[in-house]
């Protein structure tokens, strides 16, 4: 046991011991691991995160330890981030079903982990882009609730996008 | 399969309730151990069956298997309170304990199928429209063996009960499908539970119960438990029963997204959309419509897409300052005549037209560098607006009212898309007698000259001829107006200045000892190429007039890239040259077959900044290597040689280095206001872009059969004209050519806006070609 570790609570108190490396992949664990130790970690450091659920927590984990030296871009530069497809690996990682992807993307927001929101953020809009209205309500469950002759209105709204 | 042996590994023995459960379970699936009851209950309580059912599901839309998928999620988020989602917004804490008192004091009542007893009555009207199909299907038949009933209502009663531990902050700890204030997206798949009805319906009595059973205890089954059913039910499940599973609840877990998640992360997920796809999201539902109609979303639309190529999609969309000028130039007049009767400086609000409005904000250009059609590729956005102007613009804008950004994105992108399609109407402007050999326009007027020695303006909507300005004496080869002057350089060998407004000839520039074949002005400074082979620079302010001497040939383009100040000329002697305006040196020479240059007289230069990668020829570079490899020593004599002969003729004023050479081995300083780009047409048939850096040409477009008189282009495409009749509309970034237009005589002058563009042709009919029309 060399160094100390960053141990994060799940809401069902599950334990997750990290290295701090891997911790710091979530900005709000890194404040908080620097804000309590001024000093640096000295000894093992527990941390709950209510929020998030093992088995959501584990996959974010999962996440932050493969990613624990990658190198993001900043938040700067916003055209480069936005132009960036999936990393692939990342995109391996999301094929999961909704409830995880939506879990993850919560996750990430909470525990401020930019390019894990980003990525699942790009998978949900994949799921999205070239879709019909009726296959959008289909794949995440809508019930239109618009009237037919609104519907009939914002498809005449809508039409100049059609047919590039 | 032994069930109990296969449940045993993942039950506590510790839990009293999982034991129950268990047995339960065994009592619900093995048929020998199956619940007791009486055949007289099971015909009354099928009788009442069918009744029953319609009447609940007409009151409730929520059908009995939402329960365990909604209480499922919320439990196991906190194990501190447990189950505390279990009951929607509807159910009190107080009215899950009577529904469940109700459930234990009357264990031989068929809770949900009869109507409740008296007792127990309000509690299962107050319980929510959830529980009262999930009671429906679930609860206990009467008579239900004795030993079914130790099993069953304590457990009931237990975990029921335990909702009353529910904290009261519930807000947080509710699940997102769950909490009262998001709206629940997940809908009763209503056909799905007729059909179960229907199966159910077909069971003997005894077997409905048996499932009832199960679906209740799991139902109100604190979350740990659910775990643990589930475990054990998926644990006997045989390959083909999982992928049942699997199935369904692929079909299942289908989450609104971008209507629960919270509205930042939407957002976020919407900006990653094209345009088409957002106008899709937006008729899903008025939850998507708000959102992917959000001002922010087209905001991040518009700067990714206008006056720039979008990198992920490859669409940019035109600026269109010159319509915005059009929308707000009455609240503009407006503007100066009460500035007017103020009697301040009206000389600076009479030239400078709003410019920075609400909509397109600081990426806007400035009216008057703006609205020259033939303006560089780069609207740089200068803002040589006086304090004074800014003044009166930020008055106006205040006045204005903002647009949703969607509506400056649609109108853009409709543009765009008869750009792309080549979908236009044509106006053709009948009156010159002689070929058209210039010709400008902006917003209000199209000026063009001839070789009929007039210069003709007209009004570019109405296609009427307001003035015919004559005063040369020969034709005119070249035109260059702005908001207040018309600049005209003739075969007289003379430069004319006009008050275009009065009609009226201000000044006459002699200098040149041939005709003046090219013009441009910026500020204060008139720039002309002349048929003597020079390029002379007149500096109205000081009257003095320098001459740039290096081209060996007619001097059949100038162009002054202000933000630099050089200027380029192009001559018939196929090269290029770059000028410094600061000391009148030259640069810069682009030519010579080393270069891949032009082998014809180069009639038109454009320069221009742009910053995105721009495809050019793989293969220009690899010939030159091979050439340069194949031939060994012999390729720097022979160039030497070729230059040489050059310099002989070229030499610039005052400059040393003398040869293309000497000149090109000159290090650009690092100015990073120099174009970074030209573009090139000459009569022989190609038009080019270089790279200033290298001096190099790294794209040749090929099209024309004969030779290109005249380009024009903007952020995205080049327009060109050549003696072949053929107008062609290239895309500025892939080379490509777009679109190709006939015309009946050859095309001497073309000229590009956002929405239209302007030939003058040989004949001495000018067309102009509209891009913007809805139809």
């Amino acid at each position: 046991m060399s160094q100390p570790k960053v141990i994060i609570v799940s809401s069902d108190d599950e334990k997750f011991p990290v290295e701090l490396k891997v911790a710091e992949k979530s900005i709000l664990i890194k404040n908080m691991v620097n804000d309590l130790n001024p000093d640096g970690l000295e000894e093992d450091f527990e941390l709950p995160t209510p929020n998030v659920k093992s088995t959501v927590l584990a996959k974010v984990l999962e996440w932050c330890e493969h990613h624990k030296d990658s190198i993001f871009p900043d938040d700067d530069e916003e055209d480069a981030k936005k132009s960036a497809p999936v990393d692939e690996w990342d995109k391996n990682f999301l094929q999961v079903d909704q409830e995880m992807l939506y879990e993850i993307i919560l996750a990430a927001n909470y525990l401020n982990i930019r390019p894990l929101l980003d990525s699942g953020c790009k998978i949900v809009a994949e799921m999205i882009r070239g879709k019909s209205p009726e296959e959008l309500r289909r794949t995440f469950n809508i019930v239109n609730d618009f009237s037919p002759e609104e519907e009939a209105a914002i498809r005449r709204e809508n039409e100049w996008a059609e047919d590039r | 399969m032994n069930l109990q042996d296969s449940c045993a590994p993942a039950t506590q023995p510790s839990s009293e309730h999982t034991r129950a459960f268990n047995s339960i379970l065994t009592h619900g699936i093995s048929s020998e151990r199956g619940v007791q009851v009486t055949p007289d209950t099971l015909r009354s309580d099928l009788a009442e069956n069918d009744e029953k059912v319609t009447t609940i599901q007409n009151t409730s839309l929520l059908p009995p298997f939402q329960v365990p998928a909604q209480s499922a999620q919320p439990t196991q988020t906190s194990s501190a309170s447990p189950s505390l989602q279990l009951f929607k917004k509807a159910t009190t804490p107080s009215a899950v304990q009577s529904r469940a008192a109700s459930t234990a004091a009357s264990p031989s009542t068929t809770t949900g199928l009869v109507p409740p007893p008296a007792s127990s009555s309000s509690a299962s009207m107050a319980s929510s429209a959830l529980d009262a199909p999930f009671s429906k299907f679930h609860t206990p038949p009467p008579d239900a063996g004795q030993q079914d009933m130790s099993v069953v209502t304590p457990f009931l009663v237990k975990h029921i009960s335990d909702q009353s531990m529910i904290p009261k902050d519930n807000f947080h700890k509710f699940c997102y499908r769950h909490n009262p204030d998001v709206t629940c997206n997940k809908t009763t798949d209503e056909a799905k539970m007729k059909k179960i009805q229907k199966k159910m319906e077909k069971l003997p009595s005894r077997d409905q119960e048996a499932l009832s059973h199960v679906w209740s205890i799991f139902s109100a089954a604190p979350d740990q438990h659910r775990s643990l059913i589930l475990q054990g039910i998926l644990s006997q499940c045989c390959f083909p029963q999982l992928s049942f599973i699997a199935q369904e609840v692929s079909q299942l877990i289908r989450i609104d997204f971008i209507s629960t998640l919270p509205m930042e992360i939407s957002l976020k997920i919407l900006c990653y959309l094209d345009c088409n796809s957002l106008c899709n999201a937006a008729q899903v539902s008025r939850k998507w419509k708000s959102l992917a109609d959000d001002d922010r979303v087209w905001h991040h639309m518009c700067e990714q897409h206008i006056d720039r190529k979008c990198p992920n999609c490859g669409w940019g969309l035109p600026l269109m300052h010159m319509k915005r000028a059009r929308e707000y130039q009455g609240e503009y007049d407006q503007e100066v005549k009460r500035r007017k009767t103020e009697a301040a400086s009206s000389d600076a609000s009479a030239t400078v037209t709003p410019s920075n409005t609400a909509v397109i904000g600081d990426s806007q250009a400035s009216n008057t560098e703006s609205e020259n059609a033939t303006s560089t590729a780069t609207a740089v956005p200068e803002s040589s607006s006086s304090s004074s102007v800014i003044a009166s613009n930020t008055a106006a804008t205040t006045k204005l009212k903002r647009r949703a950004w969607k509506s400056v994105y649609s109108e853009r992108y409709k543009l765009e898309k008869n750009w792309r399609k080549g979908i236009h109407t044509i106006k053709t402007f009948y009156g010159h007698t002689d070929d058209v050999t210039c010709l400008q326009f902006n917003r209000k007027y199209l000026m063009t000259g001839s070789y009929d020695s007039t210069i003709r303006i007209w009004k570019v909507d109405t296609g009427e001829c307001l003035k015919v300005l004559s005063g040369h004496t020969k034709g005119i080869r070249s035109l260059v107006f702005d908001s207040q002057k018309l600049i005209t350089g003739g075969l007289d060998n003379t430069i004319k200045v006009w008050n275009y407004h009065t009609g009226q000839c201000i000044s006459t520039y002699r200098g040149h000892d041939a005709a003046v074949v090219s013009v441009d002005f910026c500020n204060k400074t008139i720039v002309s190429g002349s048929a003597d082979h020079t390029v002379k620079v007149w500096h109205v302010d000081s009257r003095t007039c320098y001459t740039l001497r290096g081209h060996s040939s007619w001097v059949n383009s100038v162009k002054i890239h202000s933000p630099s100040n050089t200027v380029f000329s192009a001559s018939d002697d196929t090269t290029i040259r770059m000028w410094d305006l600061e000391n009148n040196q030259c640069l810069r020479i682009f030519g010579g077959i080393e270069n891949n240059g032009h082998i014809g007289q180069i009639q038109s230069v454009i320069p221009f900044i742009y910053k995105d990668d721009m495809d050019y020829d793989k293969n220009s570079d690899s010939d030159n290597e091979i050439i340069e490899d194949e031939n060994g020593v012999a390729v720097p004599a022979a160039r030497s040689g070729r230059n040489g002969q050059a310099s002989l003729t070229a030499i610039p004023d005052g400059d040393e280095a003398s040869s293309t050479e000497e000149i090109n081995e000159i290090q650009l300083p690092t100015n990073a206001n120099y174009p970074t780009h030209l573009l090139s047409a000459s009569l022989d048939n190609t038009i080019k872009l270089w790279d200033i850096k290298t001096g190099k040409c790294i794209r040749t477009q090929f099209g024309h059969i004969e030779g290109v008189w005249s380009i024009s282009s903007d952020t995205f495409r080049i327009i060109s004209g050549a003696h072949d009749r053929l107008v062609k509309v290239w895309d500025l970034q892939s080379g490509k050519c777009l679109h190709t237009f006939g015309n009946s005589s050859s095309v001497s002058a073309v000229a590009l806006s956002d929405s239209k563009f302007c030939v003058g042709m040989e004949n001495g009919n000018v067309k102009m070609y509209c891009f913007d029309d809805e139809s």
